[in-house]
């Protein structure tokens, strides 16, 4: 019974960080079914993301608004607004004239992308770590008196949920709305949706608004759940995202939910019946194995060279 | 036209050799090196106001040897290739006296520049054993040892009795060595130690190490690293219903702890060299900071106001220059600094130096342990 | 036109505003133990508008302003001669780098010793990039852990020393041999991912090599790096004020002269500069032989490449392997001018750091390289009040390199057969 309760938390607590790590898989496995490349610059809208939300519940603190609902929706708000503009101003400034290049072009403007933002928070807000505010707390507990006990906090509900819907809403979107299907049509053959009538540039904007609101949903939720924000977190998160995508298979969208789900859960018992120390060599280890031996992904459709 | 230049160039060249001389004459230059850029920095602050203090002050009451102190800044980033860079440096602008450097990676390979260039270093907070364990002459510090802080954690908590104590580290150098040193203390002394592990400086979800805290069922957590990660290990443990005293060094003490954790951070216990702005003697000292609208209570601020002093006094008593005698003058005098008085042994270590155990509170105030 | 735009120009200061006022212009800042939001000063604030403005300006007359840009002479000087003959040019750069070389040699002597031990570090750098040049700018494999293979050389030679008593000279073979070892093996499973899979695939394995150094203190001292790693000598000779490994003379006692540390500091650089001006030879020789030739024919078209009969795997594995070599080989250098290495020293930034300094230098280009090595090592320090924004700017700068000169600042231009059209 112990055993179990103490896996099971271990699993509540992988699943979490998991649902987390598809949200910001999203934007990832989008950008990358559409155009092909890797935004490296990904991991930094996320970061982007929570430094809005912290600097809007802080200002609504400081104004004296109290009620939870508000702060949180209009911390949302704001958070999305910067982040989606963020996407959408990265996409037109560093991707847009340098598409159609060869492969490695795009790649390594990503990359400066993705130092310069990071270097410029650091510049507008400083290095040190900036307290986050626990707007939801309390939880569920399992288990009674001495023995182990099993909580489950109402923040990592609200992660899960908020997942789900995000992933269902997209679903939908993608698979019933006129934009969506747009997009469906690009990412299978840009040329050829330009030749029907689709404005690809929309279309590729568009991807790169969503994605990154996406990616302002889990910076706050996480901002809130880990409790701290600094310049360099986005990095890491966004390195671990795109693993996710691409072990779920890169370019699908239930890929990046159950490849996210995957590594939150291997990496939370590594550190449970290994090592901490070891949780990023496991997660790497896990990405690389899967593009050697599947380098689609547990979801992705085989990829046909193209000559 | 080409003569005219030419005396120009000699001209300016000559007055720039007079200046040159001039300036060697009369002053005493202070190398101060430490972060003052990257993700450090806030703590290379506490160092640069702490020196540059000491510096105005000694000027103010006339010099060393009727010669004034001058400060040449140096950032290091706290990055190891930096700090050589910065070193070579020093050398070439002939500075002979240093008070830095501030992480234990950079200060070891600066000190080997040092030590064969024949300039004299006291870093202020370097607190790595290594630093003076190579039997150089002319390397110091004004700060106690891991291993003399270790101790002091591990008794302390060997004397509240617990059955279990776990130990988590940062995976860096001054986070592992405490993190060892209180390991080794508390297993001489018998104590049961759960867990010793090591978690990624920079990570944000602690959530499996609680778990894993919760189900080893302890009662004291020694954390060896800074405030950022401990920060958000209080606060999450706190969260799970972790039900265990957590206890740091001196790295984790400060108030950006309490932003991070905010009520969690109740009841840590901090290990801490005294607050030395705190002390009585030093309050005249306290209000000069303060006037300069800088805040004295950082734990390296008045370590390194030490430094300097150290450096000017041991100047004086050894009546030389030559950073050998000045060396040779502080192994073998007394000093009162505000940190207490000052005693060094061979090795360049002071031969006491106090850490305290104190009580942390969510407003950021501190009380000694009991 | 003017009027078509006014929308989107509209729409993209709007944006401007939104991504950089919450930014810059409200600032976290603890208080005690409290987060408090404070503005930033009115500049920020005007320079928040000054740059919406100029966005606004610029996106409605962009038309224009693009039409009158192309016809405005180029700045370029160059630009509007004939370009250089192929031979004349190979020529010229082949002179050009001889210069700096034989001015590198002498130059040590009449400049400060700080100048100097920064010349090391540049021509650390320029090992480096010229290694990583081979495996990015020729072979296009686009390699972001290259770092770990500068760890394993440096490692290497920490780690023999400190168990063997092995000194720098030995050690030297040693290390960059390992590292190509481990470049090949490592090499092996990965090259037959495409391009931006293998970026990411070789960053997993630089951060796992740097884990596994800072992990198994056992062997590695973890954190704790290893420190008392030997200078190089001089036939037996030590460049150190006392005499440290038994057997060894001092360098100032047999030449009876007075102790000076900048003996030291120039040797190293000397022999940074010799082992520089080796790895550009040889993979100058590498680019003229058929292997440099696969590379560059398996980077422009993979597919024609390999119909032509190249093996695929072996030509990248080359590149690979070699690149790796040489990275070890600046480890070494850089092990022995520390005294003290860490894995703080490997971590990802400084492979972004030589990536950048590749793709300044145009891709493939060797004197462009080492151009771009000497600006980017240098440049903060002259600058050093701006050291704070030096990331920044390098981030800046990859991506307006990427978009407005992909080739570099000095492209590598082959040197090729013009075929005659028969008349």
């Amino acid at each position: 019974m112990q055993d179990l309760l103490y896996f099971s938390q271990q699993l509540i607590n992988g699943l979490t960080i998991g649902s987390a790590y598809a949200l910001i898989a999203i934007g990832y496995t989008m950008v990358y079914g559409i155009i092909g490349m890797i935004n490296f610059a990904h991991g930094e809208i996320y970061m982007i993301g929570a430094y809005t939300a912290l600097i809007a519940i802080t200002g609504m603190t400081a104004l004296g608004l109290a009620w939870l609902p508000l702060i949180l929706l209009v911390a949302l708000i704001c958070a999305m607004i910067v982040s989606s503009s963020m996407g959408w101003a990265v996409e037109r400034v560093a991707y847009r004239p340098v598409r159609g290049r060869h492969r490695l072009i795009p790649l390594i403007s990503a990359i400066g992308m993705s130092i310069f933002l990071q270097n410029y928070v650091h510049l507008a807000q400083g290095s040190r770590n900036v307290g986050f505010p626990a707007l939801i707390e309390g939880g569920f507990t399992f288990g009674s008196g001495e023995a182990f006990q099993m909580s489950l906090s109402y923040m990592q509900i609200t992660i899960f949920i908020t997942t789900l819907i995000c992933m269902t809403v997209l679903s939908m979107f993608i698979s019933r709305s006129r934009t969506g299907r747009a997009c469906r049509a690009v990412s299978q053959d840009l040329g050829m949706a330009s030749l029907l009538g689709i404005d690809t540039n929309r279309i590729i904007s568009v991807t790169f608004v969503i994605g990154a609101a996406l990616a302002a949903v889990a910076g706050l939720l996480l901002g809130m759940y880990y409790g701290s924000v600094d310049p360099l977190f986005g990095f890491i998160a966004g390195l671990k995202a795109f693993t996710a995508a691409v072990l779920g298979g890169i370019g699908s969208i239930p890929g990046a939910m159950l490849g996210g789900l995957i590594l939150g859960v291997s990496e939370s018992m590594t550190s449970s019946y290994l090592s901490g120390e070891y949780k990023d060599v496991v997660s790497f280890g896990l990405l690389i194995l899967i593009l050697l031996f599947k380098p689609t992904g547990l979801l992705g459709k085989p990829e046909v060279e193209k000559i | 036209m080409t003569t005219s230049l030419k005396k120009l160039v000699t001209a300016i060249g000559a007055s720039v050799a007079l200046m040159g001389a001039g300036h060697a004459a009369a002053e005493i230059q202070i190398g101060i090196a430490g972060p003052v850029t990257g993700p450090v920095a806030q703590y290379g602050d506490m160092q640069f106001s702490g020196a540059l203090m000491a510096i105005d002050r000694i000027n103010e009451q006339g010099g060393v040897l009727g010669e004034k102190l001058v400060p040449v800044e140096y950032d290091d980033v706290c990055d190891p290739k930096q700090a050589v860079t910065v070193a070579n440096r020093l050398v070439n602008d002939g500075v002979r006296y240093v008070v830095g450097h501030l992480c234990s990676s950079s200060t070891q390979p600066a000190s080997d520049i040092y030590e064969d260039e024949g300039i004299l270093m006291i870093t202020p907070a370097s607190t790595s054993p290594e630093v003076t364990a190579r039997g150089y002459e002319l390397i110091f510090r004004t700060i106690g040892l891991d291993s003399m802080q270790g101790p002091v954690a591990a008794n302390y908590l060997a004397d509240q009795n617990p059955e279990r104590v776990a130990i988590v580290h940062d995976k860096q150098q001054y986070g592992e060595g405490i993190a060892t040193a209180v390991r080794d203390t508390l297993k001489d002394k018998g104590v049961e130690i759960a867990m010793f592990e090591g978690v990624t400086a920079g990570d944000k979800d602690f959530s499996s190490l609680i778990t894993k805290l919760k189900q080893a069922d302890v009662e004291y957590v020694y954390f060896g690293g800074y405030h950022p990660e401990l920060g958000l290990i209080l606060r999450q443990a706190r969260q799970a219903n972790l039900d265990a005293t957590f206890m740091g060094p001196e790295g984790v003490g400060n108030n950006d702890i309490n932003t991070i954790a905010g009520d969690a951070s109740e009841g840590l216990l901090v290990t801490l060299p005294p607050s030395f702005d705190e002390k009585e003697e030093n309050q005249e000292l306290v209000k000069a900071f303060e006037a300069k609208n800088e805040d004295p209570s950082g734990p390296f601020v008045l370590t390194s106001y030490a430094a300097v002093q150290l450096i000017a006094e041991g100047i004086e008593a050894a009546d030389s220059k030559d950073p050998f005698d000045v060396a040779e003058a502080l192994r073998s005098g007394t000093f009162e600094t505000p940190i207490g008085t000052v005693e060094y042994d061979e090795a360049g270590d002071m031969k006491s130096f106090e850490f305290v155990v104190y009580e942390w509170h969510s407003d950021g105030s501190k009380t000694p342990a009991k | 036109m003017v009027k078509n735009n006014l929308g989107h120009a509209a729409f993209c200061a709007i944006v401007t505003v939104i991504i950089s006022f919450p930014i810059l212009g409200l600032n976290l800042e603890a208080r005690g133990v409290n987060i408090t939001l404070t503005g930033a000063s009115t500049s920020t604030y005007v320079a928040i508008l000054v740059a919406a403005a100029t966005v606004f300006v610029f996106q409605t007359f962009r038309d224009s302003l693009m039409g009158l840009l192309r016809k405005a002479p180029k700045l370029n000087p160059i630009s509007r001669k004939q370009p250089m003959e192929r031979s004349r040019r190979v020529k010229l750069e082949s002179w050009i780098i001889t210069g700096i070389v034989i001015f590198a040699l002498f130059w040590p002597f009449f400049v400060s010793r700080g100048s100097v031990d920064l010349a090391t570090l540049v021509l650390i750098y320029i090992m480096l990039a010229l290694g990583l040049n081979v495996v990015v700018g020729l072979a296009g494999l686009l390699d972001l852990g290259y770092v770990a293979f500068y760890a394993v050389g440096a490692y290497t030679f920490a780690l023999l020393s400190e168990y063997m008593n092995i000194s720098f000279w030995m050690a030297l073979p040693i290390g960059a041999l390992l590292a190509g070892i481990t470049g090949m093996i490592l090499g092996f499973p990965v090259l037959r991912l495409r391009g931006d899979y293998l970026a990411i695939v070789t960053l997993g394995f630089g951060e796992i090599i740097r884990i596994l150094l800072n992990n198994w203190t056992s062997l590695t001292g973890g954190p704790n790096g290893i420190g008392g790693i030997p200078d190089p000598t001089l036939f037996g000779m030590e460049f150190g004020r006392r005499v440290k490994v038994e057997g060894n003379t001092s360098f100032h006692e047999t030449f009876g002269i007075a102790y000076s540390g900048e003996h030291k500091v120039i040797f190293l650089y000397l022999i940074a500069l010799v082992l520089a001006v080796i790895t550009a030879l040889i993979i100058r020789r590498f680019m003229r032989m058929p292997v440099g030739r696969a590379w560059e024919a398996l980077r422009e078209d993979e597919i024609a490449a390999r119909s032509l009969g190249l093996s695929r795997t072996a030509v990248k594995l080359s590149a690979f392997t070699i690149g790796a070599f040489f990275a070890g080989f600046a480890g070494t250098v850089f092990a022995s001018k520390q005294g003290f290495i860490s894995p703080e020293s490997f971590v990802f930034l400084e492979s972004a750091i030589i990536l950048a300094i590749v793709v300044l230098g145009g891709m493939g280009s060797q004197l462009g390289v080492i151009l771009a090595a000497i600006a980017v090592t240098i440049l903060p320090e002259l600058a050093r009040e701006f050291s704070e924004y030096r990331m920044l700017i390098f981030g800046a700068a990859m991506v307006l390199m990427m978009v407005w000169r992909p080739q570099g600042l000095l492209p590598m231009r082959r040197t090729h057969i013009k075929l005659n059209r028969q008349e």
